[in-house]
């Protein structure tokens, strides 16, 4: 019995212990020995990129000692739902970082604070990408700017540059030269292209597609998906046309993995992925083996990039320290932190005060990137990312249409019908319930 | 033809399958303690290296200091400790109250217990997370203590009640017949006679707490409060998974689990087959 009493009082002394250990809970803004202290959430924490954000917090709480912030990292894959469940119950934080997809929803549910004021007002305003900038008004129900994009990245296509001056093809630049290239770079025990058929695939594949067109927009006059507008479907039979004579057979199940090895160990001379890929192919060849370009222009001549491949810092409209948060946002975004930030990721930064910087210069694939993005004709179109069910369409729908069209299950037109259709039907339903 | 050769015969029916069963669970274990001690190059060579040829204690540093596998490990350890004593005192109290007693509704109480396991955790993350709110215990591990309890005392109870039922009530009427109140018969009777269900239990708790990564995560929004596996989830980024550090994250996960089951082994056996035999 008396030992029953004794485990009884050491649970309570732990729980008392824990308890009085830990007793501040808020996620929240509040003031610590004068100091206000801003909580921040980075929504793709990591051994990489973890200590990245800790050394520029570090700078920051040195270069004002009157704020403290704190940092809170999210692994990648649940950082949607826990901002979810934040503002839910309303106990979000005051500054965190936030992918431009998630904005229009975050918009509609109120919980962020808009930037416009405090972007016009500081000297970031001429610096940071007025295309990235404005895509964030465009994409919310409001306009107003909710998200400084402080990265961006971007779809290239990675070439042998090697092969390529080997075999005297040009590396192309237009869409003919690209199809071109897949067929003359197949030989000598390799393929000139692969295509990414499994997991991720129809990300890429929208891109390519809009690439080609040099669509704007997303719908038409009379609301309906351009999925399946003829200058997609003319693409796609091109494309697909390649795989198996110009691409290796296995690319049906081709996912990221797969098909940024098949690249580096020398059985492709092209793939399309974006520049987050670049340390992989740093690894497996030397620099003057490989590059980066752009996809290729559409027959006017003009880039086409999909809008939204910006990371964002968003300020919470619950914040109690908004001037602070925004010092810290304002901090981020300087040309100095984008630059280190961006360097260390291997990503674009937005502010053009780094264009001069030594790392920018030397990076092939970051001024190719950037030089598509700061081409005052680059077109970036924007993809329904306000849609609940837009991803489920992708997974579901188009990578395994994808699959379909390229065994010869289905034809290219069937295959963009049933995908257009379940864009119409998510949007109808989207507007109904938006009451538009 | 095949009747003779006794030998034959177990070492095709009884040595082969435990061999095979045995390479089929300890393989991806092997492979995990191999990559941990692997410099991250070697990782992905090819040729596979079967064991690291210049074995490296670095990933075991990057993940204890760097991600801070430290600090993750001491709160997993709290929680999973407290819980468990928590679950193994309610859940016995209320399995003898079960198995013991006669009283109204006991029925559906019962089916009420069972019912509870069929709510999808995921749906009671908002609700949880506001009442914790309003408590000021969120990021506090009072809050994952609190629900890791009440998620494992239904089913806890149960099974306790299950081992109480094996137990002669009759030992508790000589211990009153001696002279025990029920509290002193229950401490030394019924409690030596249910230590293998109570290490089951205890197990079956901790086991639970350990692995736990969804209600750990979003009750937590302090980065030196988060538990083990929402560590070993920022292993994985978009573009790269940091292998030696998860494998590293994923063998220092391991060592309680493995250290529990070494030692709870012969209970857990006993606990299996009923408490009294006899």
């Amino acid at each position: 019995m008396r030992n029953l009493l004794k485990i009884s009082a050491l649970i309570m002394l732990i729980a008392g212990g824990i308890l009085a250990g830990c007793g501040n809970g808020d996620s929240g803004s509040g003031s610590k020995d004068g100091k206000v202290k801003l909580v921040f959430w980075d929504e793709n924490a990591g051994p990489q990129r973890t200590p990245i954000w800790e050394e520029l917090i570090d700078r920051f709480n040195e270069e004002n000692p009157e704020i403290e912030v704190e940092y809170v990292g999210l692994p990648k894959d649940s950082a949607k739902a826990k901002l979810d469940t934040a503002i839910a119950a309303d106990d979000m934080p005051d500054v965190a970082s936030v992918q431009t997809s998630w904005l229009p929803e975050f918009a509609i549910r109120d919980a962020l604070l808009p930037l416009d004021d405090y972007l016009a007002d500081s000297e970031l305003n001429d610096l940071i990408n007025a295309g990235a900038v404005n895509f964030n008004k465009e994409i919310v129900n409001d306009g107003k700017l909710y998200g400084i994009p402080y990265t961006q990245n971007l779809d290239v296509i990675w070439v042998r540059s090697d092969w390529f001056n080997d075999a005297g093809v040009t590396i192309p630049s237009t869409w003919d030269e690209f199809f071109n290239a897949a067929e003359e770079m197949t030989g000598d025990g390799h393929y000139g292209y692969t295509i990414r058929g499994g997991a991720g695939g129809s990300f890429q594949l929208q891109r390519l597609m809009f690439a080609y067109s040099g669509l704007e927009n997303y719908f038409d006059e009379d609301g309906k998906s351009v999925i399946n507008h003829p200058k997609h479907v003319e693409f796609l039979e091109k494309y697909i046309e390649l795989y198996g004579k110009n691409t290796p057979k296995s690319d049906i199940t081709n996912d990221y993995k797969e098909m940024i090895a098949g690249f580096d160990t020398g059985v492709v001379a092209m793939v399309h992925h974006n520049i987050g890929s670049y340390g992989e192919h740093q690894k497996a060849f030397e620099a003057d083996q490989f590059e980066a370009i752009p996809l290729p222009k559409t027959e006017d001549g003009k880039y086409v990039a999909e809008g939204g491949n910006t990371i964002n810092v968003s300020i919470f409209n619950t914040t109690k320290n908004a001037d602070a948060a925004w010092k810290f946002t304002e901090f981020i975004n300087s040309a100095e932190s984008q630059s280190y930030w961006n360097e260390q990721v291997g990503q674009i930064p937005t502010n053009s005060g780094v264009l001069d910087m030594d790392w920018i210069k030397e990076a092939q694939h970051i001024k190719t990137a950037f030089e598509v993005y700061d081409n005052p004709d680059t077109v970036l179109y924007q993809p329904p990312f306000y849609l609940p069910d837009y991803r489920s369409i992708l997974d579901n729908i188009v990578d395994s249409g994808t699959q379909k069209v390229m065994s010869g299950d289905s034809s290219v037109q069937e295959f963009l019908d049933e995908w257009a259709k379940a864009v119409d039907a998510s949007e109808a339903k989207y507007n109904e319930a938006m009451k538009k | 033809m095949f009747n003779t050769n006794g030998r034959t015969n177990k070492v095709l029916f009884f040595y082969l399958p435990i061999t095979l069963m045995f390479m089929w669970t300890i393989f991806p274990i092997y492979w995990t303690i191999n990559t941990a001690f692997k410099h991250e190059g070697d990782i992905i060579k090819r040729p596979l290296e079967y064991l690291p040829t210049s074995p490296t204690v670095e990933n075991f540093v990057v993940a204890w200091n760097n991600v801070g596998f430290a600090t993750f490990f001491k709160n997993s350890l709290i929680i999973g400790i407290t819980t468990v004593f928590v679950v193994i005192i309610l859940s016995t109290l209320s399995g003898y109250a079960l198995t013991r007693y006669k009283f109204k509704g006991k029925g559906s109480f019962l089916l009420m217990l069972l019912s509870t396991q069929f709510i999808p955790r995921a749906m009671l993350i908002i609700p949880l997370f506001i009442i914790f709110k309003n408590m000021g215990l969120i990021s506090n591990p009072l809050s994952l203590i609190i629900t890791y309890t009440a998620v494992e005392i239904p089913f806890t109870t149960i099974l306790m009640s299950g081992f109480i039922s094996n137990i002669p009530r009759e030992l508790e009427e000589a211990a009153a017949v001696d002279g025990c109140s029920k509290l002193q018969a229950l401490r030394f009777v019924m409690f030596p006679l249910l230590l293998p269900g109570i290490v089951a239990t205890a197990v079956f708790t901790f086991i639970y707490t350990w692995n736990e990564f969804l209600l750990a995560l979003m009750l937590t929004n302090q980065q030196s409060k988060f538990t083990l596996p929402v560590g070993l989830s920022f292993m994985m980024g978009e573009f790269n998974v940091n292998y030696g550090a998860l494998a590293a994250g994923s063998v220092i996960a391991l060592v309680p689990a493995v250290i529990l089951f070494a030692y709870a082994q012969k209970h857990l056996v006993s606990g299996m087959g009923g408490a009294v035999k006899g």
